[in-house]
């Protein structure tokens, strides 16, 4: 029988997970531990609606809603001091529940403050670009698109970034392999060659430990080395090994106790 | 027999048909001074550019995959090959975030390795953009001298770890390896000459009437856009903000040591270069009082989380428990808790983060890598436009990006 | 009659060596590999320690070229992404012949570690390769033991007979 395997998530899984395990977690905290991040919270919360809030390692977690990341956003920079968006993107939670968790990664130089906000949404919904903002969200939206498939409202230019524009799928998805999908196998040959030259040129060999014993112009023979290319018949002889020295490496084959002297000062 | 050549024309999505006298220079992917695979398109008004797009990820090796698909310590020697200039930092990142993430605290002498290997990183890093950055200037004699010296410095980094360029040189929960005998006397060695070396880099350059037209006045970065594009590391610092990782937020021993930000509000090409020789003072600086902090540490080198960490190589080799722990690790890997994390640290080029979501499995759920230079690169679109042809070159240099990292 | 002339018959002989064209063109060709500057990624690094002050290629007459039109010997140094694809194959035929095909490294010989589905697996799909060299990144040192090993394999050609052009397909 064929094992059965996920399509909606094809990542490596543990092949082994004790059935009482249970995952510890990052320990959080509560939002008014901490003054800054408390008055920020406020500030945030006169606004906008917020689904929750906490400070993980060091950092306050802000959970707001996704049309509402333009304004949180805004506010953050023009009054809160959040001046650097230092990092968005997205964690791809399709196979648990059917949503991307979007966060945005801002920097605070006057306050020495860091605060992810993070809203999510589902599927097939785009978001509103902060490009307006902070010009770091043109690229990083642009990526986000590129490996999750998001779209992304009133992008000024909004394309792929890191793979070719005719690529098909997105890799970072949890649905996409790590060895490509069919597309990406043949991308290049198909594209320099065409899709003739398929067969010539074979298959990628994805497998790391892959050696084929009568293939002698990819794969060296040690012990039993023949011409590049050579057919290999059955019962082949082995061929001498060259080394660099003109007769082989030196070796003692046979000592002569008595035809030797024995050396006892050493100092002589 | 070849098939007719199927590739289509490099401007297949431009279109041609305009009115005006704009002209459309695609710059790489494959140029000398492009440091990598950077692809720029741009639209030229004679000899100024008016637009310009760069066009990245042709060295994108899909790392944030790969770490959804391997164990922690598995992800380590990848990290080396995102910004290969200075592979222990991004080791570095790495490991601290998981640290965070699993909460580890980290014996002192580790810190100690860590801390010197972070700044000998960043000396390698600043004279390796010494040298390409001046021959792309056509200063020859620089390229050739900076080299010199950042050869002593990788073979420091052999000596420590065995690797030239790809070091691995840190460890989740701390450093594999103690420092070999030679190497404090050696490094000494190698500081003692470096201010007469930086003196000679700054002789030639500084007052050289070429270094000073292609540098000075070019490639000047507002401290709006700078704060705006993400901009961190030495390019920020040059655009008049005094923000330094290192500094404002320290991590390790930085904040034991006694070392200067050195910070420029000229914005332009100038200004980064005299940030970078002064930088590499300040990390001679931090070297010489890190290694009078070695010598009183214990000689503990990882930290002590069996659940998490594999026990030291005696303990494998004569105790049962350790040895299992030890087995469990390597073919499961370890399971940190769930939750998030971001953490930054400062690598020689700028902001260097990692983002890691780890759901309680082995393999991170998702593992995103804020690279400096990512938006170094991307700053270009705002920045080229205005500027000719021969600044773009000098601006690409002085930008100091590297296409590991900004394609991961 | 100047005062230095020569008896050629008498002194030491003639000042005339015999050889084939073979081997003349050849040792022009293999002292004088000029490679093509494509770093693509981490062994991009190596390959310009190698050119740089320590291991000083010039020693073996190689030296970096910036146009494909004026290289003898692409050297693949990094790793091959499928977006890149087409512009080795592109610099590739721009080589005039003769040239040759260095892969360094292991990405650019298998793919090496980044066995995803952004990258070549193995630059030897898109153009011919004429040497491997291992190590993730070789050092200078392999590099130029690979630049004398592809100098030993061009003196062993042949020279004048018009040479076979090599193409993938």
């Amino acid at each position: 029988m064929r094992r059965y395997v996920p399509k909606d998530d094809v990542q490596k899984k543990a092949y082994y997970t004790d059935r009482y395990w249970v995952a510890p977690q990052v320990p959080k905290a509560k939002v008014s531990s901490d003054s800054v991040f408390a008055e920020d919270l406020k500030a945030i919360e006169a606004k906008f609606k917020v689904l929750d809030a906490y400070i993980q390692v060091e950092q306050m977690v802000v959970y707001i809603q996704p049309e509402d990341n333009f304004g949180v956003l805004e506010l953050m920079k023009k009054e809160l001091e959040y001046t650097q968006l230092s990092e968005m993107s997205a964690v791809d939670f399709l196979s648990q529940r059917g949503e991307f968790d979007i966060f945005y990664q801002m920097l605070s130089m006057s306050k020495r403050k860091r605060i992810r906000v993070k809203c999510a949404i589902k599927k097939d919904e785009a978001i509103e670009s902060v490009e307006k903002l902070f010009r770091s969200a043109d690229w990083s939206e642009r990526e986000m698109y590129d490996m999750f498939g998001i779209k992304v409202n009133n992008h000024p230019f909004f394309k792929r970034i890191l793979m070719p524009d005719d690529w098909e799928g997105h890799p970072l998805l949890k649905t996409y392999p790590l060895h490509g999908d069919e597309f990406a196998a043949w991308y290049e040959v198909d594209k320099i060659f065409g899709k003739e030259a398929r067969d010539i040129i074979g298959p990628e060999i994805r497998d790391d430990a892959a050696v084929d014993r009568y293939d002698t112009k990819r794969f060296a023979r040690l012990g039993h080395e023949v011409p590049f290319g050579a057919e290999i018949p059955e019962g082949e002889p082995a061929v001498k090994t060259e080394y660099q020295e003109d007769d082989g490496v030196f070796l003692i084959e046979r000592f002569e106790k008595e035809s030797s002297t024995v050396i006892t000062d050493r100092d002589r | 027999m070849q098939v007719k050549n199927r590739l289509r024309p490099f401007f297949e999505n431009i279109n041609f048909d305009r009115k005006d006298n704009e002209l459309i220079l695609n710059f790489g992917p494959q140029h000398p001074s492009a440091h990598g695979q950077l692809r720029l398109m741009l639209h030229l008004q004679q000899e100024q550019v008016v637009k310009a797009h760069p066009d990245i990820g042709y060295l994108h090796r899909g790392m944030e995959k790969m770490a959804e698909n391997m164990i922690y310590n598995e992800f380590m020697p990848t990290t080396d090959r995102m910004d290969y200039i200075a592979s222990s930092s991004n080791n570095y990142g790495f490991a601290l975030a998981v640290e965070k993430l699993i909460g580890l605290e980290v014996p002192r002498r580790a810190k100690v390795i860590r801390m010197m290997l972070l700044e000998i990183n960043r000396l390698i890093s600043h004279l390796f953009w010494l040298a390409t950055t001046a021959l792309d200037i056509g200063a020859m004699t620089v390229f050739l001298y900076a080299f010199r010296e950042r050869e002593y410095l990788m073979d420091l980094m052999e000596d420590y770890c065995g690797a030239r360029l790809t070091h691995s040189a840190i460890r989740i929960g701390g450093v594999p390896l103690d420092i070999p005998d030679n190497f404090i006397p050696d490094l000494k060695k190698f500081l003692d000459k470096l201010p007469q070396n930086i003196k000679d880099y700054e002789d030639l350059l500084d007052t050289n009437r070429i270094w000073q037209m292609r540098m000075e006045e070019v490639g000047v970065i507002p401290t709006e856009m700078a704060l705006s594009w993400g901009c961190t590391g030495p390019m920020l610092r040059a655009s008049g903000v005094a923000w330094d990782i290192r500094k404002e937020e320290p991590y390790e021993l930085y904040d034991e040591v006694d070392f200067d930000i050195p910070v420029s509000d000229k914005c332009d090409n100038y200004a980064r270069y005299k940030l970078y020789m002064m930088e590499m003072r300040e990390s001679a600086k931090i070297l010489y009082q890190v290694m009078d902090m070695y010598a009183d540490t214990s000689t503990e080198l990882m930290a002590h989380a069996p659940q998490y960490i594999s026990a030291p190589k005696l303990d494998i080799m004569t105790q049962n428990y350790s040895l299992m722990q030890h087995f469990v690790l390597v073919t499961q890997g370890m399971r940190p808790p769930v939750g998030e994390v971001y953490v930054a640290t400062e690598s020689p080029k700028g902001e260097l983060g990692y983002y890691i979501n780890s759901q309680g499995g082995p393999y991170p759920y998702r593992l995103k890598l804020r690279a400096p230079s990512f938006w170094h690169t991307g700053v270009l679109t705002d920045l080229l436009p205005g500027h000719y042809i021969p600044d773009v070159v000098a601006i690409i240099g002085t930008t100091n990006i590297v296409f590991g990292e900004v394609d991961r | 009659m100047a005062q230095h002339q020569v008896n050629y018959t008498q002194d030491g002989g003639l000042p005339v060596a015999l050889t084939t064209i073979d081997k003349v063109v050849n040792w022009g060709r293999s002292n004088s590999l000029w490679a093509l500057t494509y770093g693509l990624a981490c062994c991009g690094i190596e390959m310009m320690a190698s050119g740089a002050s320590r291991y000083d290629f010039d020693r073996f007459g190689t030296i970096f070229r910036a146009s494909p039109r004026q290289a003898d010997v692409l050297i693949i140094a990094g790793t091959l992404t499928k977006k890149h694809a087409e512009f080795i194959k592109r610099l590739y035929d721009q080589m005039t012949e003769p040239r040759w095909v260095i892969s360094m490294g292991s990405c650019a010989n298998t793919g090496g570690m980044f066995n995803t589905y952004a990258t070549v697996q193995g630059a030897d799909r898109i153009v011919p390769v004429d040497l491997y060299l291992p190590g993730c990144a070789p050092r200078p040192e392999t590099l130029q033991y690979g630049v004398m090993l592809l100098q030993k394999k061009i003196r062993s050609e042949k020279a004048i007979k018009a040479q076979k052009p090599k193409r993938l397909l």
